[in-house]
């Protein structure tokens, strides 16, 4: 039967969500297609990593070695490539993430398979492979058309495909790595934990979350005045941290926090879907933009659209009166 | 004939229209509100060169023509208006007259201060008592071996607060009138020299605008700028360049509240459609636009005849700064009127675009003298 | 230290109405603004950082058409001593991977220590011409980078992962990088560098200039489509004064004050 390969990724012994996201993607493909999922498993000690996914799929490919402890792409591509040259698996889910966006190209390139990048969803049709993926800030969706070949490789975005367990049960088989030695020419050194600051935004019921819309770092002061009426913290998306106006600690989204407030408030955020992963899961969203097209009215529960100098003094006001 | 912007002046438009937008723009709000001086904004326009457009390189400047110069006092103005009059002194106002008429030991020793924002410049023309009529001046400069004493006052000098160079105007010999006005450069630290009040203004609000006092202020032979009694020409001369870049300034506000009318017109809705699909809210926006324009090609227009070497175009420069100033007030009023009620709130910025633009018919020449002397270049 | 960095010229959408055009694959552009990508903006910075550092000589290259030109002499104001436009009108709609082939065959004809691009291009969103890149060139890369930390030899560099944890690793040069925003404050040009820019002469490479190999088309675009609404959001209607009275009704509904 054809393959199907999904890349298990894990951090520091944990498997990392993704992993199941690209799993259930995959049984949905497989079930259609007729295909035998496969996870790739390249670790070490990974009793754990293979109990949570061996219902997820037909068969695990167990790559087992101290050097796969931590991600290198150098070393991971050179085993990949490998198993894909030899098996010659119909699709390769990867993961959209900081560890895929390093290694899916390369691997792609080096096996001459067409690839494509942060997918949202991918389809078969007459043997062609259809992704679906954003443009222009989130904006607006495309269909692409893969060239056609026995084989493709894809990262799918985070959130794109929630997890859905499976009732497989994986047969595990293990095999012997290619390549065990770190190359010289990229060596991990080590991992930094972000630095703890003053206010953890994951603890708290309320999130206020700003963006580039605040336009200003003196506004900064009517968001936490409206943040101090309702009791809650002030987060914030990646170009307010580019900016220095608040630390990296307050960022909302993948490369930040991820937070699971009662409440969320995004105001001037448009709604890039790095910010979306850190809070969309919020009880209840609400998102004050100007443009009636960003995309986080897409997220949310109730909006405004209007100016934020506008509403966010009144709301603050009103939250005080109702108090 | 060729109305395109040359590489150079395409990229500063570009760079600085940028910069403009994200490091001026946001505070112009709060500054107008508070009239702080923008220090911090001064350095980074001194990083850019924006404090010395035309001045050569040798003297620490950046060496561009004075269509550039205008169109930088342009974007910057299109940001914070007080910020654009605040560089449109620095440059045209004084470091354009030591340029001009200054000797190479009074260029070495004060362009370079101006270009990098060390010392900023502000200039001394306007008096409590002389205006728009500035033979009318009351300031005397005495010779006294080898100073000259300085008595009087000069009131309604943007960046009065801050400057380190003043350029000033006063009379060494008052009977040949306006013959017998001198230039000289004052250093901010002179004894005898004090600030006065500090204006509490309309608009343009955080330009550091204020009285100038001399009292027996002694300032050295060698600060006389060009020749004993030339002062009344240098002004004139000065003036018909920096009128140029309050022409520019006025199309910067003018943009800015265009920008804003148009992006409103289009957000705000009234029975059931936006705005802008009125014909009186088009009737208004199609105006304002013509009249931006044709001020811009007045402003490019003078500009082009100082770089292009024609040695009078103080008609040009007139009809530039009087009609320039006289359509900004007017577009920025149907800006205020577009925005209806919400333009005459602080939440929008209009309402400031509307107080800044005012000054632009007063200062420099109000827009009575600015028609008199393109009536003067008419009949002469 | 020879750098190169690779820059593209996109229209920037973050804050603009993005409307498709008549073709229905690509936007309507005539109505929006083009400037350098963001993210390619700090890699050029780095490598003027790099620059002041260990001196050496920068390139800028980038596939565009002929209005790329305005770019490029803003990446040369910025710092950049040399640049190069490919021409773009001399491809058929070349996708990130065809791009990444025609950098490669341009980028093994100069020498370099280390080549920067930005992390993602804001239009189209791959996130893959560097890392492809540094595999046709067959030399180490990082992805995602946000502190550079480099000698004559080597790279110590930080990678962004998720939830705020950085991953430090220790690069051979040359290497390619992929730079995130955030990593610098990029400058601005000043007025004497823009002048002297603005002389430069910005060299041309056609398709007759390049020793292409067959170049490869991974992906073509099918159609562009506004993406369905997943959740349906209760806008609130009325003057300010109005909605914020009933957002903070419904804050109060819910139990949160």
């Amino acid at each position: 039967m054809t393959e199907l390969f999904v890349l298990i990724e894990h951090r520091k012994g944990e498997i990392r969500d993704i992993s199941f996201e690209l799993l259930t993607c995959a049984k949905k493909i497989a079930e259609k297609e007729n295909l035998n999922v496969t996870a790739l498993l390249l670790g070490s000690k990974t009793d754990q990593i293979i109990d949570k996914i061996k219902n997820y799929a037909h068969k695990i490919y167990l790559f087992d070695d101290p050097v796969f402890e931590n991600f290198n792409s150098e070393i991971y591509q050179k085993n990949l490539s490998d198993i894909i040259k030899k098996e010659s698996p119909l699709l390769t889910l990867i993961g959209h993430t900081a560890f895929g966006m390093d290694l899916c190209p390369a691997l792609a390139t080096e096996l001459n398979i067409p690839f494509s990048t942060d997918c949202l969803n991918l389809t078969f049709e007459d043997k062609k492979l259809k992704v679906t993926r954003q443009m222009f800030d989130g904006k607006l969706n495309t269909h692409e058309i893969l060239r056609e070949n026995p084989s493709y490789i894809i990262t799918i975005r985070a959130g794109s495909f929630p997890a859905v367990e499976g009732n497989f049960n994986a047969e595990i088989v293990k095999l012997s790595p290619k390549e065990t030695t770190e190359p010289e020419y990229r060596k991990f050194v080590e991992y930094i934990e972000a630095a703890i600051g003053d206010v953890d935004i994951t603890k708290s019921d309320v999130v206020i979350g700003i963006g580039r819309g605040i336009r200003e770092q003196e506004n900064l002061e009517m968001i936490e005045e409206l943040a101090a009426s309702i009791g809650g913290v002030v987060g914030c998306s990646r170009p307010i941290v580019d900016a220095d106006w608040l630390p990296k600690d307050r960022q909302v989204g993948s490369s930040g926090k991820i937070v699971k407030p009662k409440l969320y408030i995004a105001i001037g955020i448009s709604g890039a879907f790095q910010h979306v992963m850190g809070m969309k899961n919020s009880d209840t969203i609400i998102a004050i933009n100007k443009d009636p097209n960003a995309p986080i009215f897409n997220e949310a529960d109730y909006g405004i659209v209007d100016d934020l100098m506008k509403v966010v003094p009144i709301l603050k006001e009103k939250i005080l009166e109702m108090k | 004939m060729n109305f395109a912007l040359s590489n150079d002046q395409k990229m500063l438009r570009d760079e600085v229209r940028k910069f403009a937008e994200n490091e001026l723009a946001p505070i112009a709000p709060e500054i107008d509100i508070s009239g702080e001086f923008p220090k911090e904004s001064i350095k980074k326009l001194a990083e850019m060169g924006l404090l010395g457009i035309v001045v050569p390189e040798k003297y620490g400047g950046s060496e561009f023509d004075f269509v550039s110069l205008a169109i930088a006092i342009e974007e910057i103005s299109r940001a914070c208006a007080s910020t654009g009059v605040i560089t449109a002194v620095n440059n045209s106002l004084t470091t354009y007259p030591i340029l001009k008429f200054g000797n190479e030991e009074q260029k070495e020793k004060y362009l370079p201060d101006l270009c990098s924002g060390k010392k900023i410049g502000a200039i001394g023309i306007t008096e409590p008592n002389a205006g728009s009529d500035v033979a009318a001046m009351e300031t005397t400069a005495v010779l006294d071996e080898d100073h000259y004493i300085l008595n009087g006052a000069k009131r309604f000098i943007t960046n009065g607060t801050e400057a380190g160079i003043f350029v000033v105007f006063a009379y060494t010999n008052k009977e040949l009138k306006h013959k017998g006005i001198t230039a000289f450069i004052v250093e901010r630290d002179t004894p005898g020299f004090s600030l006065g009040k500090h204006e509490d203004l309309m608009g343009i609000r955080a330009t550091g605008n204020c009285e100038l006092v001399f009292e027996d202020c002694k300032i050295p032979k060698e600060n006389l700028l060009g020749e004993l009694g030339q002062g009344f020409f240098i002004c004139m001369n000065t003036l018909d360049v920096s009128r140029i870049d309050i022409g520019a300034q006025a199309v910067g506000i003018s943009q800015a509240a265009l920008d804003e009318a148009v992006k409103y017109s289009k957000e705000r809705v009234t029975f059931g459609k936006p705005i802008c699909k009125f014909g009186m809210i088009q009737n208004m926006l199609a105006e304002m636009a013509t009249q931006i324009h044709a001020a811009r090609m007045l402003v490019y227009y003078a500009a082009w005849c100082k770089d292009a070497g024609i040695k009078r175009f103080s008609k040009e420069a007139a009809m530039a700064k009087y009609y320039a100033a006289n359509i900004s007030v007017d577009v920025t009023r149907k800006a205020v009127q577009i925005f209806g009620g919400y333009g005459y709130t602080k939440d929008y910025p209009v309402e400031r675009f509307y107080r800044d633009a005012k000054i632009l018919e007063l200062y420099e020449g109000t827009s009575e003298i600015q028609k008199l002397v393109i009536a003067n270049e008419l009949v002469r | 230290m020879d750098i190169i960095v690779c820059i593209k010229r996109v229209p920037q959408t973050a804050e603009a109405e993005v409307s498709i055009d008549s073709t229905g694959k690509s936007i309507q552009k005539d109505r929006l603004t083009f400037d350098m990508n963001e993210s390619d903006t700090y890699a050029l910075e780095e490598a003027v950082l790099l620059k002041e550092k260990f001196e050496g000589n920068i390139t800028v290259l980038s596939l565009g058409y002929p209005d790329t030109d305005d770019t490029l002499r803003i990446a040369l104001a910025k710092g950049a001593d040399n640049a190069i436009r490919i021409k773009a009108e001399n491809f058929e709609n070349p996708d990130a991977f065809q791009t990444a082939q025609i950098l490669k065959s341009v980028i093994k004809t100069i020498n370099f220590d280390i080549i920067l691009t930005g992390c993602i291009a804001t239009d189209d969103a791959y996130s893959q011409i560097g890392v492809t890149l540094a595999e046709l060139l067959e030399i180490p890369h990082a992805a995602l980078v946000i502190k550079v930390d480099a000698n004559e030899q080597r790279t110590h560099v930080h990678r962004e992962l998720e939830e705020g944890l950085i991953e430090h690793l220790d690069i051979k040069l040359p290497a390619l990088l992929t730079i995130l925003t955030g990593i610098n404050e990029p400058r601005y040009a000043s007025l004497i560098a823009i002048r002297r820019a603005a002389k430069k002469e910005i060299q041309q490479l056609g398709k007759e200039n390049i020793e292409l190999e067959d170049l490869v088309i991974n992906s073509v675009i099918e159609e562009l489509y506004v993406p369905p609404v997943t959740k349906q959001v209760e806008i609130l209607t009325g003057s300010p004064s109005e909605t914020a009275t009933k957002l903070a009704g419904i804050v109060k509904e819910k139990g949160l004050i």
